[in-house]
Order: structure tokens, then sequence, then C-alpha cells
């Protein structure tokens, strides 16, 4: 496995599948720090939860599509060198497809680390209120891998499965888009949409008030059955994933 | 001899799905947009004008670039797969044939998208209700917006031209969505290619004028999708084909 996984990574070394990765993740900082640049006393009081509703949703935007190019890059190359044909004859499917996932979680790990890289090293600089909320970034770590591989999972199984990339990433467009409104749809809506998983595990909302026009947020308790459904989602897409790339004809 | 490379480009997308993906994708903020029209009608006290903003307002900066991106991915996918590109160069074409009918082909389908985010919006507008006329700036908007669509085309084939991969042109697309949003907020949104789709929807503020004057978005429009052409000639022209 762990050679398969170098293969994985030595195939990619010029692609610089990261750049656009990379390019995205810094759209989202500069987003993000164009609106911390101006934060009185009462915002930066809840700085951290500001930035814990802010990057959920900002996710929601964009990681689904960086999602679907970073599949489609990993898949595509097999796809332009035919060389489906070649490697099940030297390694099992599944292991092929398992390598590639694990390939691509790389790529959405390294986006979380980064953005809670980020966000830890600002609300120092900007000096939020208290420390760093260590147990809240867990939570946010662990439910933005978690959505990010499960999506990332169903691009590459779409990536894999049809030729034409037109497919998984008109795919990946909508879908993100869907899941971007479900947020903004009364909640529980979100759970029928795997891109509105971010929306569902969103641990902070805000309360505006139109009067004052003074922005509150607050904790909410985790959706912890959210996370069940989606776990179960992941498990089912990789199963029924995996074992459609096995049985596809070649 | 071009209305030929048209056709023969029509010929290439025949049967093949690409058009699925414009026809669903107005679909999403007709459907979702509504509902949340209906849910905060309270707020949005501008009629058909609030409508409009929550049909148009996600889909111009993220949704329609990345769409757009994925088309003109696909039209140029066809001459980078199978060594076409060895077919497209010595067929007896001027080879601004071949990107000014993909460029065609293209806005066509902004055009299309256009016209169906249109009858969309109405009948919308007519499940919730609303009591007011139609406004009579909704052929405008749509006009508007197929024209900074073609933009956005122009440019895109453009990069799918350039850059092999499938995926990555669509990547920039949502790129320079995001950056047309800030282009926008900032007051420059007319110097910024991306931000003329939603600048000519008015996708922030459907009851006034747009953020610039008329005859400075069309001027400025058919200068990037110059520039766009003038590029993609010369790329043609200078640069040898990699076929493969």
């Amino acid at each position: 496995m762990i050679k398969s996984l170098v293969m994985e990574f030595w195939k990619i070394r010029r692609r610089k599948v990261w750049t656009i990765v990379a390019a995205l993740l810094f759209m989202q900082i500069l987003w993000l720090l164009w609106g911390v640049n101006r934060m009185d006393a009462h915002e930066l009081s809840q700085g951290w939860m500001f930035f814990l509703y802010q990057f959920p949703l900002l996710n929601a935007i964009m990681v689904p599509v960086i999602a679907a190019v970073t599949a489609s890059r990993l898949c595509d190359i097999e796809h332009k060198g035919q060389m489906l044909k070649l490697l099940p004859t030297l390694m099992p499917a599944g292991r092929l497809f398992t390598a590639k996932f694990l390939c691509g979680a790389f790529y959405m790990l390294a986006v979380v680390l980064l953005q809670i890289a980020v966000m830890v090293i600002a609300g120092l600089v900007l000096g939020f209120a208290g420390n760093p909320p260590l147990d809240k970034l867990l939570y946010y770590l662990l439910f933005t891998m978690t959505v990010s591989i499960t999506i990332l999972l169903l691009q590459q199984v779409l990536s894999l499965l049809f030729k034409n990339q037109m497919i998984p990433l008109a795919v990946g467009v909508i879908g993100s888009f869907a899941g971007l409104f479900s947020m903004f749809l009364p909640p529980g809506l979100g759970k029928f949409i795997l891109w509105g998983y971010y929306g569902v595990l969103m641990f902070v909302r805000m309360d505006w008030d139109r009067v004052t026009r003074i922005t509150d947020f607050y904790y909410v308790p985790v959706d912890w059955s959210g996370f069940g459904i989606l776990v179960v989602a992941f498990c089912l897409i990789y199963l029924i994933g995996r074992s459609l790339f096995i049985k596809k004809e070649v | 001899m071009f209305l030929r490379t048209i056709r023969a480009e029509r010929m290439k997308l025949h049967h093949s799905p690409v058009w699925l993906a414009f026809l669903i994708l107005p679909v999403l903020p007709a459907v979702m947009g509504t509902f949340n029209y209906q849910q905060n009608i309270g707020i949005l006290q501008g009629q058909w004008y609030s409508l409009w903003t929550q049909h148009t307002l996600f889909s111009c900066y993220f949704f329609l670039p990345a769409i757009i991106g994925v088309y003109c991915s696909y039209l140029f996918r066809l001459e980078h797969l199978n060594h076409n590109w060895n077919a497209v160069m010595t067929a007896p074409i001027p080879v601004a044939y071949v990107y000014l009918a993909k460029l065609i082909s293209a806005s066509a389908m902004v055009l299309l998208t256009q016209a169906w985010i249109g009858v969309l919006f109405l009948i919308s507008g007519q499940l919730c209700g609303l009591n007011l006329p139609i406004p009579p700036e909704l052929p405008e908007w749509l006009f508007y917006g197929f024209v900074g669509g073609s933009v956005v085309c122009a440019l895109q084939l453009c990069l799918s031209l350039v850059i092999r991969s499938f995926a990555v042109p669509v990547g920039m697309a949502l790129i320079g969505g995001i950056s047309g949003l800030v282009a926008v907020a900032k007051g420059y949104g007319v110097w910024f290619p991306y931000s003329l789709l939603s600048l000519g929807m008015r996708a922030n503020q459907p009851g006034g004028a747009m953020q610039c004057s008329t005859e400075q978005f069309v001027l400025n429009a058919l200068f990037y999708v110059g520039v766009c052409i003038i590029f993609a000639v010369l790329w043609l022209k200078k640069k040898d084909v990699v076929a493969g």
C-alpha cells in the first residue's frame, strides 16, 4: 500500500497539483483578512467564533471545486495515458483506488491544517479575546476534513468512472452551488445534500440585529446525528465506488 | 467557410451532454432562491427586484463562471485529445476561425442560459404571486449578462487553449469569479473581465443603474474579447501544437 501511495505522488511530481489548491486557499485567506482588518472591540471579543463561522461558509463555496479539480487531475492522467488497461495487471484495482484517494486526501488535510494555522496566527496577531479555543479548532478539523474527503471520494469515483471529465467537474460545481444555498434554507434540508454538510456541521451561528446593526456569534451544540449520516455516506460511497471501479470495463 | 467551421463545431458537440449542466444550474437558484425569498419576505421588500437578487447573486459570482469554464475546457479538450491538433491545424481554414467558432458556440450556450434564467425568473415570480408588473429592465439584464458571459467565455477559451488540463481552467474560473466579487465591491468591476457578468446582470442592485456607464461596459467587454481573440490567434500561429 505504501508503495502504491508513493507511486501516486511520483506520478504527479511535476504536475503541480498543489498550485490550484494553494491559489484557492490564498483567495480564502485574502477574503478573511479583508474582513478582519477593521474590527472593533466587540468584534475582536468574538473573533474566534467569527473565523469558525466564516471558514465553513467559504469552504462550501470553494472546497468542492478544489476537490473536483484535485480528483480530476489525479484520475485524468490514467485516462490520458490509457493506463487503466495496464495498471490492474500490475496491482489490484482496489489498491489503486485507495492510493489515489489517500493522495487526494493529503491535499484536503493540508488545506484544513493551513486554514487552522491561519486562524491561530491571525487571531493572535489581531489580538482576539482569549486563547485559541483548541477543542473547537479540533472539531473544525474533524468536521471539515470529513466533509472534504467525502466530497473528494465522490469526485474521484466520478472522475475514474467517466473518461469525460466534464461530468465530474459539472457535478462538483452544481453540487457546491446546492450546498451553499442549503445553508440559507431551514436547517435539516442540508442533510439531504452532501455538499451542504459544511453548513450542517457548523457549530457557530450568527445573529444580526437589523436595528443596532450589531452581529453576535454564539456556539450551538454539535449535530452528531448529521456527522453520523456523513460517515455512513462516506462508507457507502467508498464501498460502492470502489466496487464499481473494480468491475468497470477498461 | 466560417459557417462550415461553426457547423463542424456543432457536430463535435453532437450528443454531448454538456448542455445539461447549463439546464440544471439555473434551476437551483430558481428553486432555492425563490424559497429563500418566500422565507424572508419581511426583509426583502423589492418584489421582483429582490427575487432577481436571490436568483442571480451566487450564480453570477461563483457558479456561472465555473460552469462556463467547464464548457470551454470541454470545447478544447476535444482538440487536446486523440492527436486532434494535427488535424485541426492542417484543415484549410484560418486558425482564427477555430477559436472564433468555439467562441460563438460557447456564447450561444450563454445566450440560451440567459433566456432560460429569464423564463425561470418569470415562472418563479408568478408562483410567488408577485402582483407588480414584470420589471421592464429584465431583457436588458439578460442581454448585458450575455455580453459579460461572452467575455468570460473568451477568456476561459484562451486558458483552456494554453492549459491542456481539463480541471485547472475550471479552478481558475472560480478564482476569477471570486476576485470579480472583490473588484465589484471595490468599485473596479468594469475593469475586471470576470466582474462583467454580475455587473451586466445587476446581481447586487437590480433597481438602479449599472456601476458604470453602459458605453464603458460595452467598450470594456469588446476590448477584452478583442484581446483574447488576438492572443488566441497569435498563440495558434506561433506555438507548435502538442498532440497527444
